[in-house]
């Protein structure tokens, strides 16, 4: 019953490694870009804090698809020719920003001020109280909706597939174009996709509790 | 040693602090006893500029606390400038605020790695040692989680001791424990008196302030009302409001 799966399995496979390919880059360049803006949410210029905030609200009220195809257009509307992976990535890695954003904000603010005001009656400088007292703390608050964002993102570069980009979910409905046999390509395209998926999970896992206070 | 002089901080339009004058002199253990909200915290958090205050002046060994005086008005230090000034000023929370993520040791070790730059081997001895002086060199090891309220409060004091502090202040520290877990944390500030610590403690323990005190602050409502020997203020308390105060606490007083 699965034949047709099977025959096509290679050229899945090569779906998934673009698949993968954009997940890490849009995971590891979209995170880094919101805890840096999370982090300066937390600074005390008012100016930074408005601009983290605004771009936090705009794009938490916009569908990713959307985003997508602003960012696929936005370069030919100005005069850039760039490819449909790096618009399509760049617009993940602003729209998932937004997200971690939020996260490393809460984080950083759901620490006790009991402990800053520790820190500081040590006379801690700034710079060291951010990075020896919340930050290690803000992060381990911070991993499981980290993991939750990134796992999202993961799932949502299918939706690259709209604009013409060529990853697993493009590659999945070609096949079924030229075979009609959608159900089992798909469930394929399912398995492939929690295989991705699933270390990710595993390693937030065994971080959090490496991470956990109490040994 | 530290001098306050009529010391103004108000919150919004909520004065807490109406104008407070005392000073301190070196090896001298002051005991701020009051009600709640009577500023006592308030007292302690701007003596090392956690808190911002609004008018009057503070001095530490002569040096200008938080503001320096200017042509107009006054100018406020930078951050850098408080935080020279906090490493000399120990101070212990009521509600212990160690560092959850780092053993005692390592709780003990951050203010000399991390604003003197000593040496981790050094510091590691340094902590081991003061570890051991509040009776917990067995712990050394153990993340704050896994101490009781009492070993918490102590690694507390260990911590702010290893900065070598010119003074130390004590906010409330035994009101979030146990009374069974009182007394150990009493034992090490006692300890500390009679090593000719300079220390601020607020407290409402009136037994441990007679022991401990040389001098007795009482405070009501933002203003410091009688302050004098421990014998002269508890048991020949002249004031209504601190007679007041001490029949609250009277079971504790009567004990003594």
């Amino acid at each position: 019953m699965f034949n047709i799966l099977a025959g096509n399995l290679p050229y899945l496979l090569q779906g998934a490694v673009v698949t993968l390919w954009l997940s890490v880059v849009v995971v590891t360049l979209g995170t880094l870009l919101g805890i840096g803006m999370g982090i300066i949410a937390t600074t005390r210029s008012r100016i930074a804090q408005s601009i983290v905030t605004g771009y936090i609200f705009l794009l938490r009220g916009i569908p990713v698809l959307v985003v997508m195809f602003l960012g696929y257009y936005a370069f030919p509307a100005f005069g850039f020719r760039v490819s449909a992976y790096v618009a399509v990535g760049l617009a993940q890695i602003v729209y998932l920003g937004a997200f971690v954003a939020e996260i490393t904000r809460s984080a950083i603010l759901s620490i006790p001020a009991g402990q800053i005001a520790a820190a500081r009656s040590l006379g801690m400088r700034r710079g060291a109280i951010l990075r020896q007292v919340i930050l290690p703390q803000a992060t381990r608050l911070a991993i499981p909706p980290l993991l939750n964002s990134a796992l999202t993102a993961i799932k949502q570069t299918s939706y690259a597939s709209v604009v013409g980009v060529w990853e697993l979910t493009y590659a999945a409905r070609e096949i079924v174009e030229r075979t009609l046999a959608a159900f089992q390509i798909f469930l394929g395209v399912m398995v492939i996709y929690f295989l991705i998926c699933y270390p990710l999970s595993l390693a937030a896992r065994w971080s959090e509790r490496r991470l956990s206070f109490s040994h | 040693m530290i001098e306050v002089r009529d010391l103004r901080k108000s919150y919004g339009t909520l004065e807490v602090l109406k104008g407070v004058s005392f000073s301190v002199e070196k090896g001298e253990v002051v005991v701020v006893l009051g009600p709640s909200g009577s500023g006592k915290s308030t007292l302690l958090r701007c003596i090392n500029q956690l808190e911002d205050y609004q008018g009057g002046e503070i001095r530490i060994d002569g040096a200008s606390v938080g503001y320096s005086a200017a042509a107009q008005g006054r100018n406020a230090h930078s951050e850098a400038v408080n935080s020279r000034l906090r490493e000399q000023v120990g101070m212990v929370f009521q509600s212990f605020n160690l560092f959850p993520h780092r053993t005692a040791m390592d709780n003990v070790m951050m203010g000399p790695v991390y604003v003197r730059r000593v040496a981790k081997q050094e510091a590691r001895e340094l902590a081991g040692g003061l570890l051991a002086k509040v009776g917990l060199a067995d712990k050394a090891h153990q993340y704050p989680a896994k101490l009781s309220g009492g070993q918490q409060q102590r690694v507390a004091i260990a911590r702010a001791l290893a900065m070598q502090p010119k003074v130390m202040l004590f906010d409330e520290v035994t009101s979030a424990l146990d009374p069974e877990l009182v007394g150990e944390v009493l034992r090490v500030i006692r300890q500390l008196a009679q090593e000719g610590m300079t220390m601020i403690i607020v407290t409402h323990e009136i037994h441990f302030a007679r022991d401990v005190a040389d001098r007795i602050i009482f405070m009501d409502d933002g203003v410091i009302v009688e302050q004098g020997a421990p014998e002269r203020i508890l048991s020949n308390a002249s004031g209504p409001r601190l007679r007041l105060f001490l029949r609250r606490y009277q079971g504790d007083y009567l004990a003594s």
